[in-house]
């Protein structure tokens, strides 16, 4: 993922994990809904976010991902009930920790946004986006090879 | 105390409560005593208790628990025969257990605990710092002064200022849950202090955190004695030597110590009961605590629990509440 580091035209790549019941059927709605928004994001589709490792997150930005954004059902909403609840607590323990080592904070961000919220999802990759090409391409944590 | 100790093992030895007891025994080396496995009445005179009992003996609870399992896989059901482990447990290795527990890594009828009031144990960097490196020959403890014996000289020193920093701060000296609990209560450590590094490193500005992170993790040189000491490492398989996925890159680069250290660490997210046994076994003396505290710290704010504090009180990372807080949610800007 880092062969179009340290070009002048860089865009940030950014990893999106997100829940196959709400979020993806979101970005879903929102490609089907002609919507436009920036084409930096990479989804991966997991069954819930409580399936989410803390690793993966970790993982992606060692890789090379600009930025991380984790996205699943609202609280309350969760196709497995209480999924992203416990996800929740994990991701903001991780959250603060990464942080507290001195990571940029809006290099992993975290969101909520159901499967009628296609516009919603377009504002949240766009507000991303920009976030992250603020702080220009990653430089910690990342492995160079 | 100590005479208590081996009074309550050779009892429970005797009235066959328990197979194995696990305590600590004289060290060979100065400043250290050795965790020992007693299982008859005539070894229990070895046991020890002294301010050098810096290990976490829960570790070898679960894995004497574990080894006698898995001898068992093969017998026969209705001959299979369960193993009682008797353990020495001051208040940071009952937390331990009560983690185990609620983990269901063993139930509460295979141990039987020898609840001890703890007042600290010694740091081994902190006397290596007191006598500037000098090779440390032998250690006594003669009321609250520690005397260090070194080719140059005897060196003494208030015991109190080489006290593990996990001690000096500690909120559970005392232990949590226990079957018999010997000698008085010990008085409560400057708890107020506990958090004060976390949060002189949280208003640092980013830069300096991760120059501190990355500093810190340049020592490392991934010898595992963190992970091996720890009472809560109990995978059977460890991520750091998982090859599918493959989790920690097995080269040099710095990012692959990084990262392993940035796992195994958050993996103690509400597992960590700050006994400082990886601070103390470690090498190369990384500060792992100012990172393990961070999660504590945060599990107790966000969450309201401590690791292993309460039998009661499920693990933060293991149970939820529709109202928890999520002010970390980013909520997309209206304009965008």
């Amino acid at each position: 993922m880092t062969e179009n580091k340290g070009q002048e035209n860089w865009v940030p790549k950014i990893v999106g994990i997100v829940c196959n019941w709400c979020t993806y059927a979101g970005a879903d709605l929102a490609g089907i809904s002609r919507i436009q928004y920036p084409p930096n994001v990479r989804l991966i589709r997991v069954p819930c976010t409580g399936r989410i490792n803390p690793f993966y997150v970790m993982k992606a930005l060692q890789e090379g991902a600009d930025g991380v954004l984790v996205s699943g059902c609202h609280p309350g909403e969760c196709h497995y009930l209480t999924g992203n609840l416990s996800a929740r607590r994990k991701f903001y323990m991780l959250s603060n920790f990464l942080s507290y080592i001195g990571l940029e904070k809006d290099r992993v961000m975290f969101t909520w946004c159901s499967a009628a919220e296609g516009e919603r999802f377009a504002k949240v990759v766009k507000g991303v986006t920009e976030r992250v090409k603020a702080l220009g391409p990653a430089s910690k944590l990342v492995k160079h090879l | 105390m100590e005479k208590q100790i081996r009074e309550t093992a050779k009892e429970l030895l005797a009235g066959k409560k328990v197979d194995v007891i696990i305590g600590y025994e004289q060290g060979t080396l100065p400043l250290q005593a050795t965790p020992c496995f007693i299982d008859n009445v005539d070894d229990a005179d070895k046991l020890v208790w002294n301010a050098f009992c810096s290990q976490n003996l829960a570790k070898y609870v679960h894995d004497v628990i574990h080894r006698h399992k898995e001898s068992q896989v093969r017998v026969k059901p209705e001959e299979r025969t369960k193993k009682i482990v008797g353990v020495v447990a001051r208040g940071c290795t009952t937390r331990s257990l009560v983690i185990h527990l609620q983990e269901r890594q063993y139930s509460r009828d295979e141990i039987v605990i020898i609840g001890v009031p703890c007042t600290g144990y010694v740091s081994k960097k902190k006397a290596a710092i007191r006598v500037d490196g000098a090779e440390i020959l032998g250690s006594a403890v003669s009321g609250n002064d520690i005397v260090l014996t070194t080719a140059g000289g005897d060196t003494t020193a208030p015991l109190q200022e080489l006290l593990s920093d996990s001690c000096l701060t500690c909120r559970f000296n005392n232990p949590i849950i226990a079957d018999v609990t010997v000698g008085e209560p010990a008085p409560p450590m400057n708890v107020d202090a506990e958090y004060h590094d976390v949060v002189k490193f949280e208003n640092l500005p980013d830069e300096e955190r991760w120059a501190y992170f990355t500093k810190e993790m340049a020592k490392c040189m991934r010898c595992f004695a963190c992970r091996n000491t720890c009472p809560s490492c109990y995978c059977k398989v460890c991520f750091a030597e998982q090859s599918q996925p493959n989790w920690v890159g097995v080269g040099v680069d710095d990012t692959d110590v990084q990262m392993f250290q940035l796992m195994r660490i958050f993996h103690m997210a509400g597992r960590c009961v700050d006994c400082g046994a990886c601070v103390e076994v470690c090498p190369m003396g990384v500060d792992l605590r100012k990172f393990l505290k961070k999660l504590d710290k945060d599990g107790f704010e966000l969450f309201q629990s401590r690791a292993g504090a309460d039998m009661e009180k499920p693990p933060i990372l293991s149970s939820f509440a529709m109202e928890d807080r999520q002010e970390f949610i980013y909520e997309p800007e209206e304009h965008a």
